[in-house]
C-alpha cells in the first residue's frame, strides 16, 4: 500500500481509470501493475542454450 | 509431352495470378533484409544421358512414414485394405530394409540420396557440437545476419541471415533434373530449405515453425498452477478472465530489429557495477482478445482485424497472424489455429505452433519460392512446420487422446486435399507425396491396442485407431490408383516400420554405473540438463540423441579425455562388448541387440562426423525420455507409461518399412538405397558413383 509512487499526468490517469473499469480490473493500480508486468516480460528472455534445448523438445522423441 | 507443356503453362498462369493476389494483399513491407536466404545445393551433372526409350516415363511414389509391413499384412488379411490388397495382387510387396538408426531423418535422407549416413551426414534427429558440447537439430541450422548497426533500442543487420540444410548428397530428383526431367516433391523430410531442381517442391519434416523450433504450441489458461512450470514442446501462459474478457498474446520470434539490455546486465547495473551491457532481442508479439459468452458456451476471438466465433471444443480455421518488427515497415506473416478446449470452470485455449505462412513465407519452404503461394491459393493455408500432428500437446495432457485424434485428422485432411489437387493434373515426370499420419498415430495410439503395454488404456474407439489410420491411407492409395494410368510406375513405400515401446533405457545412467562417466557431484545425479554435472576429465564416453554414443575424444570434445587411435578404439571395443552384454534384471532380457560403428560400417566423407557407436535396441526397448539430452535419472530401466507408446528408434532389423509397386520386386530383401537406384533406372539413368544400391524394380512377367 505504501510502496514506491509513480507520477502520471492527469489525462493518462483518467484514461487508465476508464479502461481499467471497462477491462474489469478492480483498481487502477491492478491495471497498471498488469500492464507493466507485461512490458517487463520482454526484457526477460531465455538464455540461448535453454532456447536451443527447448526448440529441440518439439520433436516428441524426448522429454 | 504436349500435355506436359500445357500443364506447365497452366501452372505458371495460376502461380502468376496467385502472386498478383498476394501482392495486392501484401502490406508495404521491407522483406529483403529480414528474410533468411537459403543456401541451395550446387547442381553438378553426373550420370549418363537419358535413353530415348525412357522418354515419357512417369513414376508416382506415395511415401507413408512409419507404415509397418506386419501390421499392413494383418489389416489386409482382415479385409480392411482393399486397395493395398489389389496392389499386392497386381504387383508386388516386400518389407523394405531401413537404415541404422531407423529414424526418419536418417532413412529419408538415404532414400533421397542413395547414401548411408556416412554419405549424407544425418545420424540422428539430434547431433552434438563437441566443441560447445551443445545439442542441435541435425537437419538444418539458422545462421545469423551480418553485423548490426544499433540506433538506441533499434538494431539493423547489415545483411540477411539464412537457413542451411545440413544433409549432404544429391537427391534423386536433382539427378532426374540433370536429365531434363521435372519432379513434384510434396513434403519430403530433410529438405528444408528445398534443394533447387527442375519442377516444384515443398519442404516437410525438419521445417521449423516461426520461432525456429520443431513445433511449440501455446496454451492459455486461468489455472496456470495446475500445470508444471515447463512442458516439452509447448508453453503455458496464464490469463485472467475479467468481465468475460481474456487478453492474450501470441509470442513470435525475437525481434532482431529491437534490443534491450539483458536481465543480468540490468541486475549488475542496479548493484552499481560498471559493466559492458549485453543485449537481448525481445520477442515479437501479437495481441488477441477472447470475449466469453458463458450462456452460449462460446466465445468471440479477435486477432487484428479478424473475428471468429468458436464454441467450446471447436477448432478454428487458419487465422492469419502478423508480427510487426518495425511498425508499418517490416511485418512477419504467420498462421495459427485455435482450439477452444474449455470456457469454464477453467478457461483453456490451445493454439498451434506459429506456422511459416505459406501465402507469405518468411523462410524458404518451397521451390520455386512462389509454389507455396500457389498451393495456398488453391487449398487455403496449411500446416508447414516439421510434424503437424501435435503429439507433444497430447503427451503433456493439453490435448486429450480424442482431441489429438481430431487434430491429427485436420492435418490428414489437408494432406488429402493436396494429394487430390496434385493428382488432378497430369504428372510431369515424377511425383512424390508424403503422409505422416500413420507414423504419429502409431507413436501415440499403440497403448490403446496392445494389452501388454505398461501404459495400456482401454478405449473402445481408440483401440481401433491405428487400423483406422491404415484404412485411411488405403483410401488414398485407391485415389492414386484411379488417377494414374496403367503405364505409370507406382511405388508405395515407408521409411521404417513400428514396434511397441515398453521399456526405457537410461543409457547415460548405465554408462555412469559402468564407469564410463564420472559426475562432479554424485549427490546431484538427477539435477541439471545436458551433462552439466559431468566431470569430463574422468569421462570416457557419453550418450546423446536417440541412438548415439560418443567417445570423449581429445581434440574433438570440449574437454576430451581419450586419445584418438588405439586408446579410443579400445574404449569403443569395451563399449560394444558391454552394450551387447547388458541385461534388464527385471526380466532378464537383453535390451541391446546390435551395435553399429559408423567409422567401420559406413561409407563416405561424413562417417567420422557422427556418433562413434549407434545403439540398436531390442524389440520393446528404446532410449529413455531423459537420456538424449544428457540427463541421469536414478534407474537404468524404467517402464514407459507415456502415451508415446510405439516407436522405431531401435535395431533396424526389427522395424523394416514397406515396398509395394505395380512392377515386380526382383530382390526379396530390398533396401532404401536400392529404391533410390531403382527410381533412376525407371528413366534409364545410370546411378552416379557412390550409390551402392541395386535396381530391384523389374517389369511384370
Amino acid at each position: 500500500m505504501f510502496g514506491p509512487k509513480v507520477k502520471l499526468d492527469k489525462a493518462l490517469y483518467e484514461k487508465l481509470k476508464m479502461y481499467s473499469t471497462i477491462a474489469g480490473y478492480s483498481s487502477v493500480e491492478e491495471f497498471v501493475h498488469h500492464a507493466l508486468e507485461k512490458e517487463i516480460k520482454q526484457f526477460e528472455g531465455a538464455t540461448s542454450e535453454e532456447e536451443i534445448r527447448q526448440k529441440l523438445k518439439g520433436l516428441g522423441y524426448i522429454s | 509431352m504436349s500435355n506436359r507443356v500445357k500443364v506447365s503453362r497452366a501452372g505458371h498462369a495460376r502461380a502468376g495470378n496467385s502472386a498478383r493476389r498476394c501482392q495486392a494483399n501484401a502490406r508495404q513491407v521491407w522483406k529483403p533484409a529480414l528474410r533468411w536466404v537459403a543456401l541451395l545445393c550446387t547442381v553438378c551433372l553426373v550420370g549418363t544421358a537419358t535413353p530415348l526409350s525412357a522418354a515419357g516415363r512417369k513414376v508416382v511414389v506415395l511415401g507413408i512414414d512409419g507404415m509397418d509391413p506386419k501390421l499392413l499384412q494383418s489389416f489386409v488379411d482382415q479385409g480392411r485394405m482393399p486397395n493395398f490388397k489389389a496392389l499386392m495382387k497386381d504387383g508386388d510387396f516386400r518389407p523394405l530394409q531401413t537404415t541404422m538408426p531407423p529414424q526418419s531423418p536418417v532413412a529419408w535422407s538415404t532414400f533421397m540420396t542413395g547414401l548411408d549416413p556416412g554419405g549424407h551426414g544425418i545420424f540422428d534427429f539430434i547431433h552434438v557440437d563437441p566443441v560447445k558440447m551443445a545439442p542441435y537439430n541435425s537437419m538444418a541450422v539458422a545462421e545469423a545476419g551480418g553485423r548490426p548497426v544499433n540506433v538506441g533500442s533499434w538494431s539493423f543487420p547489415t545483411s540477411g541471415g539464412g537457413v542451411r540444410l545440413l544433409r549432404k548428397g544429391k537427391t534423386f530428383w536433382q539427378m532426374l533434373g540433370d536429365h531434363g526431367l521435372r519432379s513434384t516433391i510434396f513434403r519430403m523430410p530433410v529438405n528444408f530449405p528445398p534443394v533447387k531442381a527442375p519442377g516444384r517442391s515443398l519442404s516437410g519434416m525438419g521445417t521449423p515453425d516461426l520461432i525456429g523450433s520443431q513445433g511449440t504450441f501455446s496454451f492459455y489458461t486461468d489455472h496456470r498452477k495446475d500445470w508444471p512450470a515447463q512442458i516439452s514442446g509447448g508453453e503455458i501462459f496464464e490469463v485472467t478472465v475479467r468481465s468475460n474478457r481474456v487478453d492474450g498474446q501470441l509470442y513470435g520470434p525475437p525481434n532482431t530489429f529491437r534490443r534491450f539490455p539483458t536481465k543480468e546486465s540490468l541486475e549488475l547495473l542496479e548493484k552499481g557495477r560498471a559493466v559492458s551491457i549485453n543485449y537481448d532481442n525481445p520477442k515479437l508479439t501479437q495481441d488477441f482478445v477472447v470475449y466469453v459468452d458463458p450462456k452460449a458456451r462460446a466465445a468471440k476471438l479477435v486477432l487484428g482485424d479478424q473475428e471468429l466465433v468458436l464454441k467450446e471444443k471447436e477448432w478454428s480455421n487458419w487465422v492469419h497472424a502478423e508480427f510487426e518488427a518495425i511498425p508499418h515497415v517490416i511485418t512477419i506473416s504467420s498462421a495459427v489455429r485455435f482450439y477452444l478446449k474449455q470456457l469454464s470452470p477453467k478457461f483453456e485455449l490451445y493454439v498451434t505452433p506459429l506456422q511459416i505462412d505459406p501465402e507469405d513465407p518468411v523462410m524458404p519452404i518451397s521451390q520455386p519460392a512462389n509454389w507455396s503461394k500457389e498451393l495456398c491459393s488453391q487449398l487455403g493455408r496449411f500446416y508447414t512446420h516439421n510434424i503437424p500432428e501435435d503429439a507433444q500437446a497430447f503427451k503433456a495432457g493439453v490435448l486429450s487422446a480424442g482431441e489429438f485424434w481430431d487434430q491429427m485428422m485436420l492435418a490428414y485432411e489437408e494432406r488429402s486435399r493436396a494429394l487430390d489437387y496434385l493428382l488432378a493434373h497430369p504428372v510431369e515426370d515424377f511425383l512424390f507425396v508424403y503422409f505422416g499420419t500413420v507414423d504419429q498415430g502409431s507413436h501415440m495410439l499403440w497403448h490403446f491396442m496392445d494389452r501388454e503395454h505398461p501404459g495400456y488404456v482401454q478405449d473402445d474407439l481408440l483401440k481401433d485407431g491405428i487400423p483406422k489410420l491404415y484404412e485411411m491411407l488405403d483410401s488414398r492409395l485407391g485415389r492414386v490408383r484411379e488417377a494414374i494410368g496403367k503405364e505409370t510406375t507406382l511405388v508405395v513405400m515407408s521409411d521404417h516400420g513400428f514396434a511397441p515401446f515398453y521399456w526405457e533405457v537410461n543409457l547415460n545412467t548405465w554408462l555412469l554405473e559402468q564407469g564410463f562417466i564420472a559426475l562432479k557431484d554424485p549427490s546431484k545425479q538427477e539435477s541439471g540438463e545436458f551433462f552439466s554435472n559431468v566431470d569430463w576429465s574422468r569421462t570416457q564416453a557419453y550418450a546423446a540423441g536417440l541412438n548415439g554414443l560418443y567417445v570423449n575424444l581429445k581434440g574433438r570434445e570440449k574437454a576430451g579425455s581419450v586419445t584418438p587411435g588405439p586408446e579410443a578404439d579400445a574404449v569403443v571395443d569395451k563399449l560394444e562388448k558391454a552394450l551387447l552384454s547388458m541385461k534388464d534384471p527385471r526380466n532378464n532380457r537383453s535390451p541391446v541387440s546390435l551395435v553399429v560403428r559408423p567409422h567401420r560400417d559406413f561409407k563416405g566423407p561424413e562417417k567420422d562426423k557422427g556418433p562413434d557407436i549407434l545403439v540398436g535396441y531390442s524389440r520393446g526397448y528404446r532410449c529413455s525420455w531423459e537420456s538424449p539430452l544428457g540427463e541421469f535419472p536414478k534407474a537404468v530401466f524404467v517402464n514407459n507409461h507415456s502415451p508415446w507408446s510405439g516407436d522405431h528408434c531401435m535395431d533396424y532389423r526389427e522395424v523394416p518399412g514397406i515396398l509395394l509397386t505395380n512392377l515386380r520386386i526382383s530382390n526379396p530383401t530390398p533396401t532404401l538405397a536400392d529404391l533410390t537406384v531403382s527410381l533412376l533406372q525407371q528413366y534409364g539413368i545410370t546411378p552416379p558413383e557412390g550409390l551402392t544400391g541395386k535396381n530391384v524394380l523389374e517389369p511384370k512377367k
